[in-house]
């Protein structure tokens, strides 16, 4: 019996370990692995290379925790960076400490992905699978992820304008909850639009001109809010609306991501890809500065290299355009009392400027 | 008159004003907090009392610093602020066309770019105590010199020692190095000075332009090493006020009077006991730490619950 | 930026930092453009003066290779008409490079807005061969087809010459008597003045012969990566793993030197140290403020390991 488990990467535990169990069926139990808190990067820390990026500590914290709950199978995905050699490491890394698994590595990358290896590395798990069957695991998965993602738009963008606190999320949560449990493609459709509907009946009080703020950045610390000390949920508190372009819909499935496109919006200030997500920070700090936003927060693990290589570029649409950037850089040492008060600071300064305007 | 109190609570001092509606300062105080904020704060306050001028009704408390929530939730402030903001407002009060604000304090260093007014950009110190205060008095320490002799001794030099600083194990290896192989003394002095404001811009400063007027504050603006080489590496003056201390305290004194309540100020409050109870909750591996404060046994505040429940 | 005008054929003072990939193909470039009659200027070695100017120029966090490289850039600006940042991403065989080499070229502009650049982009991935990659710089030279081509041929030539070259010094220093250790870095780090130079001097003044990983041929280095490291993807670390896997019979050990806080070395560094059994092993990580005193004693140290586990076997 194979028991199969994954990292964490905000919600979408709910889609994928949904993909997992409908592919492996009786031959295995998946679980997502135990929510993250502050043993899972502890121990992920102790056990990773000191100069690391910060995900990669996640991710082996996550894996480490799964192993101990009876993991035999791990799942992990492929990435543009760095990311993209994680999984050998962790894997020796593991192994030295004397866990047994098999790890399977599902290829993100749109240039290297495809269905046949999918397949075959389900098959592989699960002797009975149809082409047919994990063809409609891959649409429904994709369905929910599309669903979880407009509903999070919504809530990201509006949870500073509740008038009671925490209504957005409670309807966001009992969805999430109901979602995982359609029996198909048209059951996504139906319970999608029962809580968009619900979530647009919350009343909001929202001034005409909210504060406006971009969130740029390297994908895990922007979608895994434990990583970036929730800073989503400290804006709302300020009623500053946040927009973030990069979510899982954008990232593997938006024709907006395609490095085409991001050279063309980001107007002149790069005129190659400069790794991973850092083109589309500028491309979209570019989109920030033109669309009148308020400011914009560009978020990275400490030390990475694409995100490092946009921030001079960035500088220079800061300074032309006049908006204001703040910088975080994560890892296991960041003081969260340090973010807060930068946080609160920056908002004190969007608000002055508005003032006096 | 009416009055306004601002008290900025930091990791090693503790400083409060009480300032009349036009910002100037009728009395002021500045001491250790010497990890007690609620003790220090009775402390501030009882000179505060005993300087305020006669006839003087404070209407509104305001305070600023590390430990702001704490001191604000006991003695029911009506402005919290962080110190970035509240350094400068303080600023402005003092130097209204300011655009750059140099902050070098103990632990701390941030810069923070105004134009017309409004703060435009900031930054703090995010790596490590390298050109900090810290740094300076650890390598003062090594060079056998008291902290307060290290800017007079650095103004005589002329040549500066080139030091490698930007971490300080590595600038105390490279510091006794220098010494061994016979640098003279106010040599390796201006180079520590040169060495903080060089790790400062490269830190704290990158990316951004320091425009004049400038203003230095924080502890280590006391040392006239450190202020020239900050004019000598920037290229124009760099100005230093006698009350660069009490910059955060009087911002937020500023934004007391500003947040338009006021309720009139009891000092009888350096009398009553009140208690902090940090908890780590042991609900989850989270280990959220949980701070209550009470007054007797009335539960005042608590905060520090991240989990959702 | 600025084209500058299409006559200006011939006779350009073209700046080249000496960082990077200076180390890889300093004779491929320098035959190209002394081909097509222009002067080719090279940065000095790094000094703590360029070395400042990049640090004072660049994002903290970036890696101290990167910062040199800016400092070399800076000290290029006013000193010729153009400054050379090339730009080499993918390769035929699908492996690609860190994503600082994407970066830089763009790094470099915003950092210095007003400095002329000239550049190509070698990028198989998007169908930019090196080839082509060329035959765009020529022409953005002014140059003729033909005159590029010959240009572009002897160029190669000229590299394949010095790598032959090297590999056969490196075969005879493997055959001498004595200590030997292979230095595991790039050529980048290893061969500047400041950073990696220390290091081989130190080595060679205690008589320990130094071999270094980024010599033997690429491919074949490419292949034999395969044994340390399964799914790695970028080429300059594959050859430095290759490497690793074919002299690691043939050295006393091994010294990975690594630059603060390089991505691709703090993954592949990793796994190597893990897989490699029985051998001494030393880790150097240069940061921007590295002292010499503390380099010297670790690799006395190191070597002082090596000798008296020799003693003992001998």
């Amino acid at each position: 019996m194979y028991k199969i488990s994954f990292p964490h990467m905000g919600k979408y535990h709910v889609p994928i370990k949904r993909l997992m169990e409908t592919l492996v069926g009786e031959y295995g139990e998946v679980f997502a692995a135990p929510p993250i808190t502050k043993r899972t990067i502890e121990v992920g820390t102790k056990h990773s290379p000191e100069f690391v990026c910060i995900p990669f500590k996640y991710n082996l914290g996550n894996f480490i925790e799964s192993l101990d709950l009876g993991a035999n199978v791990l799942f992990h995905t492929s990435g543009d960076c760095r990311m993209g050699f994680y999984n050998e490491v962790q894997e020796q890394i593991l192994r030295d400490l004397g866990y047994e698994f098999k790890l399977c590595i599902l290829e993100t990358n749109a240039r290297n992905r495809s269905l046949r290896d999918f397949h075959a590395m389900f098959k592989n798990l699960n002797p009975r699978l149809t082409y047919a069957k994990t063809i409609s695991a891959i649409l429904l998965a994709m369905r929910i992820i599309f669903a979880m993602d407009k509903i999070e738009k919504y809530v990201r963008e509006n949870i500073g304008f509740e008038s009671q606190a925490g209504e957005l999320e409670k309807i966001e949560n009992e969805f999430l909850r109901n979602v995982a449990k359609v029996k198909n493609f048209l059951g996504v459709g139906a319970v999608y639009r029962k809580y968009i509907k619900r979530l647009r009946a919350v009343k909001l009080s929202k001034p005409e001109k909210p504060i406006k703020v971009g969130v740029v950045g390297e994908l895990y610390v922007l979608m895994e809010p434990f990583s970036n000390y929730f800073i989503e949920k400290e804006l709302a508190k300020y009623g500053i609306q946040v927009t973030r372009f990069i979510d899982v819909s954008y990232l593997l499935f938006s024709p907006k991501h395609k490095i085409k496109n991001l050279l063309k919006e980001s107007d002149g200030y790069v005129s190659y890809e400069i790794g991973a997500d850092g083109t589309d920070s500028v491309a979209k700090c570019v989109y920030f500065a033109k669309n009148g936003y308020d400011g914009i927060i560009h978020l990275k693990p400490f030390g990475c290299t694409p995100e490092v290589n946009s921030i001079p570029i960035v500088q220079r649409v800061s300074e032309d355009y006049e908006i204001p950037v703040l910088y975080f850089s994560f890892d296991s040492q960041t003081s969260e009392t340090g973010v807060k008060t930068r946080l609160e600071a920056f908002y004190d300064m969007l608000e002055m400027k508005r003032g006096t305007q | 008159m009416k009055a306004y109190i601002g008290i900025d609570i930091g990791s090693i001092s503790t400083k409060g004003v009480i300032i009349d509606g036009d910002a100037n300062i009728l009395a002021e105080s500045y001491l250790w907090t010497e990890g007690d904020p609620i003790g220090a704060v009775k402390r501030v306050l009882k000179e505060l009392e005993q300087k305020k001028p006669a006839g003087v009704q404070v209407k509104a408390v305001g305070t600023t610093g590390s430990a702001r929530k704490l001191i604000g939730v006991v003695l029911g402030a009506q402005i919290v602020k962080n110190e970035i903001t509240a350094h400068a407002v303080g600023t402005m009060s003092r130097v209204p066309d300011v655009r750059t604000i140099l902050e070098i304090g103990g632990q701390d260093s941030k810069i923070i770019l105004l134009k017309d007014g409004i703060v435009t950009d900031y930054a703090m110190n995010t790596i490590c105590a390298a050109g900090t205060g810290s740094f300076l008095m650890s390598q003062a320490k090594r060079l056998g010199l008291a902290i307060e002799e290290l800017g007079e001794l650095a103004l005589k030099s002329q040549s500066p020692t080139r030091i490698a600083a930007r971490c300080t194990v590595f600038a105390e290896s490279d510091l006794v190095h220098k010494a061994q192989i016979g640098h003279k003394k106010e040599d390796i002095v201006a180079g520590i000075c040169n060495a903080v404001v060089n790790n400062y811009l490269n830190n704290v400063g990158k990316g951004k332009r320091v425009l004049a007027p400038a203003v230095f504050q924080g502890g280590v603006s006391k040392n006239v090493g450190v202020v020239r080489a900050f004019e000598q590496i920037l290229g124009h003056k760099v100005y230093v006020d006698e009350f660069g201390h009490l910059m955060g305290c009087l911002g937020v004194a500023v934004l007391a009077k500003k947040s338009g309540k006021e309720a009139d100020f009891d000092f009888g409050v350096q009398d009553i006991s009140f208690v902090t109870r940090g908890r780590e909750c042991e609900r989850c591996p989270n280990n959220c730490e949980i701070i209550s404060v009470y007054r007797g046994e009335e539960l005042l505040d608590s905060w520090g619950n991240k989990c959702e429940r | 930026m600025g084209k500058w005008r299409r006559n200006t054929v011939g006779g350009m003072k073209i700046g080249i930092p000496k960082a990077f990939l200076y180390y890889k193909y300093q004779k491929m470039w320098c035959s190209f453009f002394e081909e097509l009659g222009h002067e080719v200027v090279v940065s000095p070695n790094t000094n703590k003066n360029i070395l400042d100017m990049g640090i004072n120029c660049s994002i903290d966090e970036s890696c101290t290779s990167a910062k040199v490289y800016m400092g070399h850039v800076e000290w290029l600006i006013g000193k010729c008409d153009r400054i050379f940042v090339p730009r080499v991403v993918t390769f035929e065989n699908g492996d690609a490079t860190c994503t600082k080499f994407y970066g830089i070229y763009d790094i470099v502009r915003a950092t210095f807005p007003s400095a002329k650049l000239l550049h190509y982009s070698i990028d198989y991935d998007e169908g930019q061969t090196e080839w082509k990659a060329y035959k765009k710089l020529g022409a953005e030279l002014g140059a003729k087809a033909a005159a590029v081509k010959t240009a572009y041929k002897n160029a190669t030539l000229a590299l394949s010459q010095f790598e032959k070259d090297l590999a056969e010094q490196q075969e005879n220093a493997l055959k001498a008597d004595g200590l030997k250790v292979l230095i595991v870095a790039h050529p980048y780090n290893i061969y500047d003045k400041l950073m990696g130079e220390p290091i081989v001097r130190a080595l060679k003044e205690l008589g320990v012969g130094v071999l270094y990983a980024d010599i033997p041929d690429s491919m074949q280095m490419c292949n034999r990566s395969k044994n340390l490291a399964r799914t790695m993807y970028w080429q300059y670390n594959k050859e430095l793993a290759g490497a690793v896997d074919y002299y690691q019979d043939k050295v006393d050990g091994i010294i990975f030197m690594t630059t603060f806080p390089c991505g691709p070395d703090s993954l592949a560094i990793e796994l190597i140290v893990r897989k490699v059994k029985d051998m001494p092993m030393l880790n150097l990580i240069i940061d921007s403020n590295f002292g010499e005193a503390g380099l010297q004693t670790r690799i006395e140290s190191f070597v002082d390991i090596l000798s008296a586990k020799e003693k003992h076997h001998v």
